[in-house]
């Protein structure tokens, strides 16, 4: 009798001391949290709560971290977007100003008669260019920042790819023709159908067309397709002046360009929104060049999208 | 906010006879990528593993979070994820099950943990590879995934990129930029090459004979690299005329209402300038500012310059 006794008390006491023991780590366990939570409610949405499997509180703390990781993701984007502005009005003051002021300085010549004739009209020319390359600038720089803080939409809509793309040549022909370039294109007759927004796709291949035209000093320019059941590539090449090793890899980075020096006909800007766009297809584009010999822009579109 | 997640504060640590860190005090902002450049043997990760508390503080001392580490480990360093030298990973068993094991040890702050954190360095989740056959890449990733496993607000990179090709150093460069960016971690990193954290870090620390030479944000460095002339003029539409169709000068930029840049720095300035003050531009400063990064570290190394 006395023994039974004596093992039932034992067992309340381990049953007693084993409930004190989970008391003691959800009790610390909670001190835990309440501190987390404390650091939360200032302002550290980076803090997470670390849950072992067998924690009690596991779901708890799961969802803690999910409403931190939800509200500081939030708070990135907005920041972003408020970058994103930043840069534009950075961009402005530099980019804009440096062709205005010459615009500037060529229309106040030709107001104050310091040229006439022949030499006045060439001064206007000039200056119509400039007016013409900063409206295109505004207009970049405006698609940019669109892009940028995600306010684009997009239409996706099953094209093909092959005659999407030989529309789009058809337009630059006279261009590369007016500018004495030699060009071959190699683009499968069949049909290749592709979830593409058309408006990018273009926008894509007239930036970096119109880069070659511009940039390259290059005579030759290619377009070659090939596409299998997985993706699409599209590779744009010339032979122009190309593109240093130092600065291939920023190509598509406005913002290094601004640290650099730049020619004024160049604005930076067309590559990285072919970047962007290609990347909204879940594509890729890289380049690679061998100064004066060729640089090549591929870009790769998933089949699926 | 402008707290400084790590600060160490004279922070030294001597060997017998040899001081391989000497008195350095490291801010390091929040939400920022910090990198800590030197030579091999300059000191950078015996700083990273005082830090870590993996070697003891011979004197100094060292702030996470804001207050003193010590008597705080606990509480401190599950903030914290790191990878010192080479990670240490059971070679028999695969990569998933390397991160199992490290989850269940340290805890996790989400559900499905291991999947994502190797979805974020780009590693088969359940693969059959055990870790013994990755390549140094591979491992280099597992590495940074088991230090990304408990999202840590803070994570502490030694050399992560040694042994890596370069694609690899541009995609291991790539994932801190957006862990920072996306996730708003803060990164301390150590490197010996110059240009690679050059193009990642917003602020750096140049560490040499275990002494920090200097720790500067990179805008303010990168202000120290640049080639341009820099003129102040009356007039500026006036002054980019003459430039342009006298000098034959394109490559320009104007910075306010009366400086402009030019990035030739071979132009001549003397003509310049006289030919801008003939024609009623007055100019009333020209300089030529022509450094490079690469001069300048070799300047504050002391001639020997860093890797």
């Amino acid at each position: 009798m006395i023994i039974f006794l004596f093992i039932a008390l034992l067992l309340a006491l381990i049953v007693i001391i084993f409930l004190l023991s989970v008391l003691h780590s959800v009790h610390k366990k909670l001190a835990l949290i309440k501190d987390a939570l404390g650091d939360i409610k200032t302002g550290n949405l980076n803090r997470r709560i670390l849950a072992d499997t067998n924690d009690m509180t596991k779901q708890i703390c799961f969802d803690i971290n999910e409403i931190a990781t939800n509200s500081q993701s939030r708070l990135i984007h907005q920041k972003k977007s408020e970058q994103a502005y930043k840069r534009l009005m950075t961009s402005l003051s530099h980019d804009v100003k440096t062709p205005l002021a010459s615009l500037v300085g060529y229309l106040e010549a030709v107001e104050n008669k310091i040229v006439t004739g022949e030499e006045k009209d060439e001064y206007i020319s000039v200056a119509y260019d400039k007016a013409n390359h900063l409206k295109h600038f505004v207009e970049y720089l405006f698609e940019w920042v669109k892009l940028d803080s995600g306010e684009q939409i997009f239409h996706f809509e099953l094209f093909d790819l092959n005659e999407l793309s030989r529309s789009i040549i058809a337009d630059w022909i006279p261009v590369l023709e007016n500018n004495h370039f030699e060009y071959e294109f190699e683009i499968p007759e069949t049909e290749y159908l592709i979830r593409i927004d058309t408006n990018a796709y273009t926008r894509v291949l007239n930036n970096l067309f119109s880069n070659i035209i511009t940039h390259s000093d290059g005579s030759k320019m290619s377009l070659r397709i090939s596409e299998n059941s997985q993706r699409a590539e599209i590779i744009v090449s010339d032979n122009g002046k190309g593109i240093s090793d130092d600065d291939l890899p920023h190509i598509f980075e406005r913002m290094y360009q601004c640290d650099h020096s730049r020619s004024a006909r160049g604005n930076g800007l067309g590559l990285e929104i072919a970047k962007k766009l290609i990347s909204v297809h879940k594509g890729t584009i890289t380049a690679r060049s061998t100064p004066g010999v060729e640089t090549v822009f591929t870009i790769i579109l998933p089949a699926s999208l | 906010m402008n707290e400084y997640v790590i600060e160490t504060k004279q922070l030294t640590k001597v060997y017998s006879e040899q001081t391989a860190v000497n008195a350095v005090s490291l801010h390091i902002k929040k939400g920022q990528i910090f990198g800590l450049i030197g030579r091999n043997g300059a000191g950078k990760t015996t700083i990273m593993k005082m830090i870590l508390g993996l070697t003891p503080v011979t004197s100094g001392q060292v702030n996470i979070f804001g207050s003193n580490i010590i008597g705080q480990e606990k509480k401190v360093f599950p903030r914290i994820g790191a990878i010192i030298e080479t990670p240490g990973f059971y070679p028999n068993l695969t990569g998933t099950e390397n991160l199992e094991i490290f989850a269940l040890l340290r805890g996790t702050a989400a559900p499905h943990a291991v999947e994502d954190a190797l979805k974020i360095v780009g590693l088969p989740y359940k693969d059959k590879k055990l870790f013994c056959k990755y390549s140094l890449g591979m491992k280099q990733r597992l590495g940074i995934a088991n230090a990304v496993l408990h999202d840590p607000e803070i994570l502490i990179l030694d050399e992560p990129t040694n042994g890596l090709d370069p694609i690899g150093i541009a995609e291991v460069r790539d994932l801190l930029k957006k862990l920072s960016a996306q996730r708003g971690k803060t990164i301390l990193i150590s490197s010996h090459i110059l240009s690679e954290i050059s193009l990642l870090a917003d602020d750096i620390g140049i560490i040499d004979h275990g002494i920090l030479l200097e720790e500067s944000s990179m805008s303010e460095l990168k202000k120290k690299n640049r080639r341009y002339i820099q003129l102040q003029v009356s007039d500026i539409p006036k002054a980019s005329l003459i430039l342009e169709r006298q000098f034959s000068i394109r490559d320009y930029c104007v910075k306010d209402d009366h400086t402009l840049q030019l990035f030739d720095t071979s132009a001549d300035i003397g003509q310049i300038n006289k030919t801008l003050i003939s024609q009623d531009v007055t100019v009333s400063s020209s300089q030529l500012c022509n450094d490079t990064l690469e001069e300048y570290f070799k300047k504050i190394t002391g001639g020997e310059g860093i890797a």
